[in-house]
């Protein structure tokens, strides 16, 4: 995209910028977050801020909107330097952030949503009007009086929008947002975000990772690595390929690299190897075998509407799909967690009771989960602890747990893994949350399994931990368990899965293998377009 | 619907991977920070709590003293003849009841019922130790028993509508207490249920029919006091509590479900079965203590009478929290708490009310809650402070 | 048979039974009301009987200094000390709110009941005042506004705290904070300052609560005035639904039952034990808590503590 803008993009300009954030250092211990950083944001236009997980983007992010104090540096907003304390301060200063994972109250309506954070009387009309103008406005189709809770995700981004642009900011800042959308529902979202620019006169900074983004939306881009800022400039004259080079630092070569960055060839201007050849199985039997599964929520939704799925031995099967279709819940039948109205889970053929505990781990399921936290270790147990949850009678012996065993098997666990500790018995919140990560995948490797379910193994961690994990997944494939790959990062599908399955409201609506990729039609199957009714859509097929 | 992620939750899942690169692991610098720190924080607190009943002696009434209330207190509790004796009668239910709150409490329950289930426990024990045949110590064993079971159905009804129905257990246990004095307080009424036969009970009502001799718990005398086995019993026990929580795959588990409950779903701890287990052991241990209450001699004559619980569940309910749910901890706390109790009988010489010995109760609890959540606090924000870095 | 219908007859057409349920209404009413907006905001507030006795002990007190009004405004100041404890300790230090609450209650015991062996407070009991004509309609007139004029003050509070959840931003904020403490915090909402508060309002109003139950019991204060009372509360709260409605509903239902305790043997009545009536409210709860645990959605982040980076 062209920038209608040209004449800032070299900074000679009457007025001052919107926003100049000059010299921001901050330290979090003896981390730089950000090391003297610049960037400029101009109204009428829409800059990005491009890096890894981990360059400081966020934490720049955060100095803006006040919920980061910096070190050093200053802030001016049109040429004036203020301080900005809190996220109150900053909204007064006319900076407004549209949150990665929304900010809403699922129990409350559009309207009150919008409402929560103002200050002063509470006057309903008025912010029942206000929200329909706005919304007639940039044509977002939002009804002020409709529960969150009954709204998908792309129409409560909108509501997000809404909320920023009610108090009628000057400057946008969006932190990932895309990665809860469809590629439709993506699209419409950047149209909005470009009448906002364009009719509103707003300065927007889109944080994000994913460079085909960053490259069709952005007039100017800054790119970050390390804490410091690497390069900026106008969207325009750059591609890809030095983008994704800046941002890690070195000649990205590795198809893995590149497929983590979002870029994904397909007019060939780079040779992408062939990490391996495909292990397409010679076992009859899957692994794993997931007949008609349905699951209905407590609130009356349909979680999985009749999945079908074989896993192979040997074989990664990726699961790719736009968040909130029924991945989590898959996830959880897995593990356990959830049981299922109808259907059927087999392993080996064999079939496994669902909702029972541990019944899946016991038939040789291991699951690296969503959230870690959550489903995957107990923080405030040791990493010895944690790494016999699932099987203390490994270590024990009639019942009693033999202290001196567990602590020289977990040792063993944590020289294998080179798990980062300071020892069996350090409590498991001690650890950064990658070595938390290698925890959980010690203790499932251990058990040595028939079937690996990863679910986001790579969501939250650097480009170090991801290659481990991707290592990891491979081996655990090479080595003959079924590999059942489930993540939102289509990149990550791509780059990893011998075989690719859209999951779309609960069910599997298309599959393909790795040599017959379509990137198109894999993107219309995540918005929940069948091959058939691709002109429904529209807009994204070419 | 799964928990939203804030974009401050966010913050440290991603933050979480810039300390994942750095060479040098972060970590909060130890999670009590120095252990003088904690030893004098503890120690503000304790005098806080003290101070404050103090002062209420001092301002709020005309008679006594600080200083004689607590010389008194101490006597009554330890010094004088035969005092310490009475103490650990006194202390023996009180460890009970704390000791089934921990298991309840370690399986993430909170379960705060415990005066209701030690009555229905007692009413148990009086209602089969007063009808059973047979040599006395086996029919005082049985009796105890139906205790347990009595106090273990109590909680055990809300372990069971928690777990099937998703009915919180903190309302239930806590309704049901009210419904457990009612409904002792009705037996008693009844002859065909509790109510001692009328030659037995002169002109009073609602008391059941005295425990015969041989059925009592046995005393023991020792240096002139004098006190009942079950402290012996009590205290076996929460060595074996300690012991199973802290080194068996029954206690392992246990703890799995309290600390994260999913994760120890994945990992094969049946909710139901161990949930409700932890609630029928939880009962069962306060069913004992009422039981131990009614045979042991140190809180009236061997029956049962309207009102029996006179606190000791919420004694010894506050004796686990004040613990922290340490099994071991909890046999200093709970002897603590006896000696408040039968200290404070001693109070009525010198004027001034016995129930300062609650007070004192319920400040040093109150106390004792501060020093955990400001170090908790504290940890949380340096934590906090050392990983949400780079995103 | 006739004979139980007649029995019925006779107990519901007993004026005293109208007049002893609204005065058990009320007192739970008072307290309930504060409790469901604590709890809307996501707090079991255990300690509201603490609050209640804590009230009633200073009104007692202060109205042989300063009158029924300033008794009750002590009464106010009294629930609101109890309240700060229990606020801050909870939504400030983050101790389990549990816990808080019970040691309170078991604290607060303690201290009045000190206090009281100390020195006893006078009796003070007030007067009935008749609302004109509303007083005449029967049956429930008299009951409803042939009462101490102190009662009447609950008349006004109600739908006053209906507008303050439901109208006001304030309400709007508490509503979200039970809901989804992250997402309000992300909105720039300061949960924990708001749970606070909601506590403190809760302490004023029972502790008003405790001091009306005084004034229209018996003025006499006993350590034993609110016996369990603030633990109903918190049942017609959760019998309710949490919606104002509902616990206004439970209150009276509960109420009704208080008052067949007292009526019911007055009459002469033998056929229900008194004991069983006692336990109704908390029977009723507990039956009503498993029949729809699963269809009535109480507040997503009830008794979860707020800190922020945790979920």
């Amino acid at each position: 995209m062209t920038s209608t803008h040209d004449d800032h993009v070299g900074g000679e300009r009457s007025s001052p910028p919107a926003v100049e954030l000059i010299g921001i250092t901050k330290h979090f211990g003896q981390i730089v977050a950000c090391d003297r950083v610049n960037l400029t944001l101009r109204r009428g236009q829409i800059h990005g801020v491009l890096g890894e997980n981990g360059a400081g983007k966020s934490t720049l992010m955060k100095v803006l909107i006040g919920l980061v104090l910096p070190d050093a540096g200053e802030v001016r907003l049109h040429g004036r330097t203020v301080q900005i304390t809190d996220p109150v301060n900053a909204s007064a200063h006319g900076i407004a952030m549209v949150h990665q994972h929304f900010s809403l109250v699922e129990a409350l309506t559009v309207w009150e949503n919008v409402a929560l954070g103002d200050v002063g009387r509470l006057d309903h009309r008025h912010i029942r009007r206000r929200v329909g103008e706005i919304s007639e406005h940039y044509g977002l189709h939002i009804n002020p009086d409709d529960r969150i809770a009954d709204l998908p995700a792309g129409m409560r981004q909108r509501v997000e929008i809404i909320k920023c642009l009610r108090r009628d900011p000057e400057v946008l800042v969006f932190d990932e947002p895309t990665s809860v959308l469809s590629p439709s529902e993506s699209e419409f979202l950047f149209a909005a975000l470009r009448r906002v620019v364009t009719e509103g006169g707003k300065a927007v900074a889109l944080v994000s990772h994913k460079l085909p983004e960053i490259l069709s939306v952005t007039d100017e881009v800054t790119i970050m690595r390390d804490g410091r800022v690497v390069q900026s400039g106008s969207t325009g004259g750059t591609h890809a390929s030095a983008l994704a080079k800046a941002m890690v630092g070195r000649s990205v070569v590795l198809r893995r690299e590149h497929a983590a960055f979002g870029v994904i060839e397909t007019d060939g201007d780079q040779p992408v190897p062939e990490v391996a050849a495909p292990r397409r199985p010679a076992a009859t039997e899957p692994a794993l075998r997931l007949i008609d599964l349905s699951a209905i929520g407590r609130d009356g939704r349909v979680l999985l509407g009749g999945l079908t799925l074989d896993v192979y031995p040997g074989e990664i099967v990726g699961v790719a799909g736009v968040e909130d279709n029924g991945q989590r819940t898959l996830g959880d039948v897995l593990s356990s967690l959830a049981n299922i109205e109808s259907g059927q889970v087999l392993v080996n053929g064999v079939e496994v009771a669902t909702g029972k505990a541990g019944a899946m781990a016991k038939a040789g399921i291991a699951v690296i989960p969503e959230d870690r936290h959550d489903s995957g270790c107990v923080l405030d147990f040791t990493v010895a602890e944690n790494l016999f949850i699932a099987d203390p009678d490994r270590v024990s012996r009639r019942g009693l747990i033999n202290m001196a065993t567990m602590r020289a098997k977990a040792t063993q666990l944590i020289e294998q893994f080179s798990i980062n500790c300071t020892g069996p018995n350090a409590p498991m919140w001690s650890l950064s949350g990658g070595n938390q990560q290698r925890v959980v995948m010690a203790r499932e490797l251990s058990h040595s399994p028939k079937v690996l379910v990863a679910a986001q193994p790579t969501h939250g961690l650097d480009v170090g931990a991801i290659e481990y994990m991707s290592d990891q997944l491979r081996n655990a494939a090479v080595a003959g368990v079924g590999v059942l790959l489930i993540s939102t990062e289509l990149e990550e599908i791509l780059d990893l899965s011998d075989r690719i399955v859209v999951i779309y409201n609960g069910r599997i609506i298309g599959e393909m293998p790795k040599s017959e990729v379509d990137i198109a039609r894999l993107g219309l199957l995540m918005g929940g377009a069948t091959s058939d009714a691709t002109t429904t859509i529209g807009g994204s097929g070419d | 619907m799964p928990p939203q992620r804030s974009g401050v939750a966010v913050t440290e899942t991603e933050a979480e991977s810039a300390t994942a690169t750095s060479a040098q692991e972060v970590r909060p610098r130890s999670k009590l920070a120095s252990t003088g720190e904690v030893i004098g924080l503890y120690a503000i607190c304790l005098f806080g709590a003290l101070a404050i009943a103090a002062a209420l002696v001092e301002f709020a009434s005309d008679k006594g003293s600080w200083t004689t209330v607590y010389t008194v207190i101490l006597d009554g509790a330890v010094r004088k003849p035969g005092r310490w004796g009475l103490t650990l009668g006194v202390a023996a239910p009180i460890l009970l009841v704390a000791l089934g709150t921990t298991v309840s409490g370690r399986a993430g329950l909170v379960n705060i019922g415990q005066e209701g289930q030690l009555v229905i426990g007692a009413a148990f024990t009086a209602y089969v130790g007063t009808r059973i045949g047979g040599p006395g110590p086996l029919a005082l064993v049985i009796s105890l028993a139906m205790g347990v079971v009595g106090g273990a159905i109590w909680a055990g009804i809300a372990g069971a509508l928690r777990f099937w129905r998703n009915v919180p257990e903190v309302l239930t246990t806590l309704l049901m207490g009210t419904v457990a004095a009612n409904l002792v307080g009705w037996g008693l009424r009844h002859r065909s249920l509790l109510l001692a036969p009328p030659e037995g009970r002169a002109n009073r009502n609602q008391v059941s029919q005295p425990f015969a001799a041989d059925r009592h718990i046995p005393r023991v005398t020792l240096f002139g006091n004098d006190f009942p086995i079950s402290i012996l019993l009590a205290i076996l026990l929460a060595i074996v509590v300690w012991l199973v929580l802290g080194r068996t795959v029954v206690g392992f588990r246990l703890r799995m479900l309290g600390r994260n409950a999913r994760t120890a779903q994945r990992a094969g701890v049946d909710q139901k079965r161990y949930g409700i287990g932890a609630m029928l052991v939880s009962g069962g241990f306060a069913g004992l203590a009422g039981g131990v209450m009614l045979a042991g001699g140190d809180f009236g004559p061997y029956q049962l009478v309207a009102d029996f619980g006179a606190g000791i569940g919420f004694a010894g309910l506050l004796a686990a929290l004040v613990a922290r749910q340490r099994a071991l901890v909890i046999i200093f706390v709970a002897f603590l708490f006896a000696g408040l109790r039968t200290g404070s009988g001693f109070l009525r010489a010198t004027g001034v009310s016995a129930r300062i010995a609650d007070v004192v109760q319920g400040t040093l609890v109150l106390a004792m809650l501060l020093p955990p959540a400001i170090l908790y606090l504290r940890a949380r924000r340096r934590a906090i402070a050392a990983t949400s870095s780079r995103t | 048979m006739s004979n139980f219908f007649s029995a019925l007859g006779d107990i519901f057409t007993n004026e005293s039974l109208y007049r002893n349920a609204i005065i058990a209404t009320v007192v739970l009413l008072f307290a309930a009301s504060g409790e469901v907006v604590a709890e809307k905001a996501g707090t079991i507030n255990i300690s509201l009987e603490a609050m209640m006795l804590a009230g009633a002990y200073a009104a007692a007190v202060g109205q042989g200094r300063a009158g029924v009004w300033g008794g009750l405004g002590m009464a106010a100041i009294a629930g609101l000390v109890v309240a700060g404890v229990q606020a801050n300790m909870s939504h400030r230090l983050s101790a389990d709110q549990f816990v808080v609450g019970l040691v309170l209650n078991v604290l607060v015991l303690g201290i009045v009941g000190f206090l009281v062996g100390s020195n006893e407070p006078a009796s003070h009991i007030v007067e009935r005042t008749k609302v004109p004509v509303l007083a005449e309609v029967p049956l429930i007139g008299p009951a409803l506004f042939d009462q101490p004029w102190v009662l009447y003050l609950v008349y006004p509070l109600v739908p006053a705290i209906w507008f303050l959840v439901y109208r006001t931003r304030w309400g709007l904020e508490v509503r979200a904070i039970g809901e989804d403490p992250n997402a309000s915090d992300v909105s720039g909402l300061s949960v924990n300052k708001l749970r606070r508060q909601t506590i403190y309002l809760t302490g004023m109003v029972a502790g008003v609560g405790g001091g009306y139950f005084l004034y229209a019991r018996s003025g006499r204060f006993e350590d034993s005035l609110i016996g369990g009372r603030g633990y109903i509360a918190i049942a017609a709260v959760i019998f309710g639904g949490w919606t104002l409605k509902g616990t206004v509903a439970g209150c009276v239902a509960f109420g009704l039952v208080g008052s067949l305790v007292l009526t019911i043997p007055s009459l002469g009545y033998q056929a229900i034990d008194p004991a069983f009536l006692a336990m109704a409210p908390n029977v009723v709860t507990i039956v009503a808590m498993t029949m729809f645990a699963k269809r009535v959605r109480q507040p997503a982040a009830l008794a979860r503590p707020f800190i922020r980076g945790l979920k």
